[in-house]
Parts: structure tokens; sequence; C-alpha cells
């Protein structure tokens, strides 16, 4: 059970924390700057790629690289 | 007897005039987009990257997209790495500096009604002595009255490690990634998204690079070579000879991650997270964030923040020990000299700001300094390096 608490907790959290928004009070979700794609270019994501142990999490593919 | 006042009269033409010139300007003013056009967007980007240990990165970007009011799109991109280096790696080498180009092409197709979504992309890229292709494919669907969308995705990644004039026919090592990724985007809120998502990869292959050559000590001496050792210091301590680095064929790599985004009334605050998990005994924690403030109705700027952690993988060692035995020299079966597969932590702090021209238009620059420090590694114990990226975008119909 102790292993399953973070989970229950997390659902939880997120059951209580869902809100119910119509489609025309979803102006500010539409925001260009809430678009997750903005977070980063091509070249931001290749040097995280190369300079960083870990991959993933961005949801992007790229290609491999020989680059270090 | 009293004058008549002209005054009336030249309103009253003034009017006229007004009117026959807003006539004038309404049929000139452009039509309103047709529901029924092509929606194009394009971004363009160049991005510098330079860092204290001599190594500096020129990689000019560019982007388009066509979407069809049916849900259809097409997408292709194209990147320019230009890489000069004369790391302290290559320096202790004695190799001089060398610089590298690298082509990177993608290409994309996918359909969304806007519940459901199919995306497939291909992505090649190419270098003197290294290729790489890769292809993957999307599926997303909203629910729960579009408060939630669930995206899950495969890819395939296949590397080709060679040398400079050597045909990979000749010598090649070859590797492949699968990536199996599930993301789920849940609006909390009028102005609040949340996505957690998870990664597994799946690798296997030769990972290891080829013109890694790693310095070997014996028992005694190895205890004595300090963190950032120099190259003169570890050129005297060394046994002769260097070997090879040499990495596991198999590594399973998973990533969790959530991304929390909030919309203020003037500003936007996104925060990422990451927690990373590796069979090489790698651990890692990412934190990632930006605060978009609106300063003008078309000026934004914005701090942002990044701070990344990571343990080294278990066969890590900053002196690798060698043992002479019947004449040849016995080494761990793995071992590797990339400090990014060592303990490092590294914290960036960057400013943005952007502007729109024009509606549907954005010009934007931003600028990164970045330290990294790493504890337990040879010739170098830290690094500054500064990244700037200007970007422009915009969208047409």
């Amino acid at each position: 059970m102790a292993r399953c608490l973070p989970a229950v907790i997390a659902v939880a959290l997120l059951s209580a924390g869902c809100a119910r928004v119509a489609p025309y009070a979803r102006g500010r979700l539409a925001h260009p700057s809430m678009d997750p794609s903005a977070d980063q270019g091509p070249g931001r994501a290749g040097l995280h790629a190369v300079q960083e142990g870990a991959i993933g999490g961005v949801g992007t593919r790229t290609s491999g690289c020989g680059c270090n | 007897m009293a004058l008549p006042n002209p005054a009336p009269a030249r309103l009253r033409r003034l009017s006229y005039a007004a009117l026959l010139i807003g006539a004038t300007v309404n049929a000139q003013a452009p039509p309103s987009p047709d529901p029924s056009a092509v929606r194009w967007d394009g971004s363009a980007e160049v991005s510098g990257y330079h860092d204290s240990d001599h190594v500096t990165v020129f990689t000019p970007a560019a982007r388009a997209r066509a979407r069809t009011p049916s849900g259809w799109s097409a997408s292709g991109g194209y990147l320019i790495d230009i890489v000069s280096a004369a790391s302290v790696d290559i320096v202790s080498t004695a190799s001089p500096r060398w610089t590298e180009v690298r082509h990177a092409a993608n290409l994309g197709a996918g359909y969304d009604d806007g519940v459901t979504g199919l995306a497939a992309t291909g992505v090649a890229s190419m270098e003197p002595d290294y290729v790489s292709w890769s292809a993957g494919l999307q599926l997303s669907r909203a629910f729960a009255d579009k408060h939630a969308r669930l995206s899950l995705g495969y890819g395939y990644q296949r590397n080709i490690a060679g040398r400079t004039g050597t045909p990979f026919a000749v010598y090649a090592l070859r590797s492949d990634r699968h990536t199996v990724d599930a993301r789920l985007e849940l609006v909390l809120g009028p102005a609040t998204t949340l996505t957690p998502g998870l990664d597994v990869m799946f690798e296997s292959g030769r990972q290891e690079k080829p013109y890694r050559w790693l310095p070997v000590f014996d028992d005694e001496t190895a205890d004595r070579v300090p963190p950032g050792a120099s190259i003169e210091l570890v050129d005297r301590l060394r046994l002769p000879g260097r070997m090879a680095e040499r990495l596991p064929d198999r590594r399973r790599r998973v990533a969790a991650s959530a991304r929390l985004a909030h919309r203020f009334r003037r500003s936007t605050l996104v925060l990422w997270e990451r927690a990373y998990a590796d069979g090489w005994g790698m651990l890692a924690n990412t934190t990632d964030a930006r605060w978009v403030f609106d300063v003008a109705p078309r000026l934004s700027v914005w701090p942002a923040l990044r701070l990344h952690n990571q343990s080294a993988v278990t066969f890590w060692r900053r002196a690798y020990v060698g043992r002479f035995q019947d004449g040849r020299v016995d080494v761990p079966s793995f071992r590797t000299g990339d400090r990014e597969h060592g303990r490092l932590w590294t914290a960036t702090l960057g400013a943005g700001v952007a502007v729109e021209p024009a509606r549907d238009s954005r010009l934007s620059l931003q600028l990164d300094g970045a330290y990294t420090e790493f504890p337990d590694t040879l010739y170098i114990d830290h690094r500054w390096a500064t990244f700037v990226v200007a970007g422009f975008s915009t969208r047409f119909r």
C-alpha cells in the first residue's frame, strides 16, 4: 500500500484540481505562451541532448548525432 | 445684417470627404481570411553556443507547416550544426582543432480533427562520420469534453558511427533506440494545464565514440589522480598507450516528466520537471522554469532557469586501472571518458525578449549563461557556457 500511496495522492489531487471549463472560457489557455512547442527550439533541444546524460520528457523526436 | 456662418457647410464637406475616404479604405482593406484556405506556419532560428572548453556551435534552422481546414497537415524542417572544437579531450590526444558540419532534415504528416490526431515524422541526420535516421508515430485523443488529451507515441532511431574518410562498410558502430511515450494533457482550470508524461527507451548496439581514447593508470597511481588533473599531470602518471572507450551494448532509460503552465492576467508561468533513471545506474533530475511577462501589447520579456543534476553511471571511474598480465594490459570491460556519463550538475540562467511587429509574426531573442561542475572528471572540473538564440515565426493563409 505504501508503494501505491504517491499514485493515489496524485490521482486524488488531479481529480480535485480539475474544473469544468466552458469552450468560451478557454481564451487564456489558448495564449501562445501556453503552447508546449514554445518551450524550446531545435538548437536548445540539441544542446540539452548533448550536454545532459538524461534524455526524454519533452515529447519531440530528434535524430541522434555524434556531437560529444 | 449677419453674415452666414460657413462652419456647417465646411463640416458637411468634411463629413462627405471622411465618408469617401472610409469607403475607399474599406474597399482597399484586405478581405477577411478565407476559412477554407490552407494555413501556413513558418519559423526560423539561429543559435550560437560557446564554452570555456573551446567548443563553438552555430546552428541555423528553419521549419514550415501547412494545415488544411479539414485537419490534414504536412511539415518539413532543416538545420545545420557547424561545430568547431579544440576541447581538452581533443588536445589531450594531441589532435588539432576540428570543424564539422551536420545536416538534419525532418518531414512530417498528420491529421487532427480536434478530437483525434495521428502524426508521423521522419528525421535524418548526416555528418562525415555519423549517420542517424529516425521515424515516429503518434496517436492522440481528446476526451472528457476536451478537458484531457492522451497522446501515445512510438519512435525508432538508427545510428551509425564511423571514422571520417573510412567507408561505413569497412568500419561502423551501429546502435538502435526504440522509444515509447505517453503524455496526458489536463485542463485544471480556465488558465492552467498540467501535462504528466512518461518516456521509456530501449537502446542496443555499440554506443561508444570511435575517437575517444582513455588514459590508463596502475593501481598505485590511480588514487593520486585528482579531479580536474591537467593534461601534463595525466601524461606523467598514466601507463603507456591509451584504451578505446567501451560501453555496455544495452541501455534502458525511463524519464517521467510533468509540465505545469498557468496564464496569469499579464504573464505566463511554465514549470517543467523531469526525473530520469537508466539501466547503467544513472539517476537525474531536471527543472526548467520560464515566466513570460507582457510588458506591452506586443512586447514580452522573461527570465528562464534550468537546473540539471545527475549521478554517474556505475562503471564510471575518474582514473581507470590497467594491469599488466602475460604481456598485455588487462582493463575494465566497460569504461568511458564522456563527462555526460559522469556526475555533474548544471545551472542555467537566461533572459529573453519577444516582439510582434505585425499580427501573427514574432521575433524573439534569448541569452543564456550556464555553469557546469564536474566533481569527478579528468582535465576540467567546471565549464562556463553562453548560448544565444534568435527566432522568427509567422503564420498566414
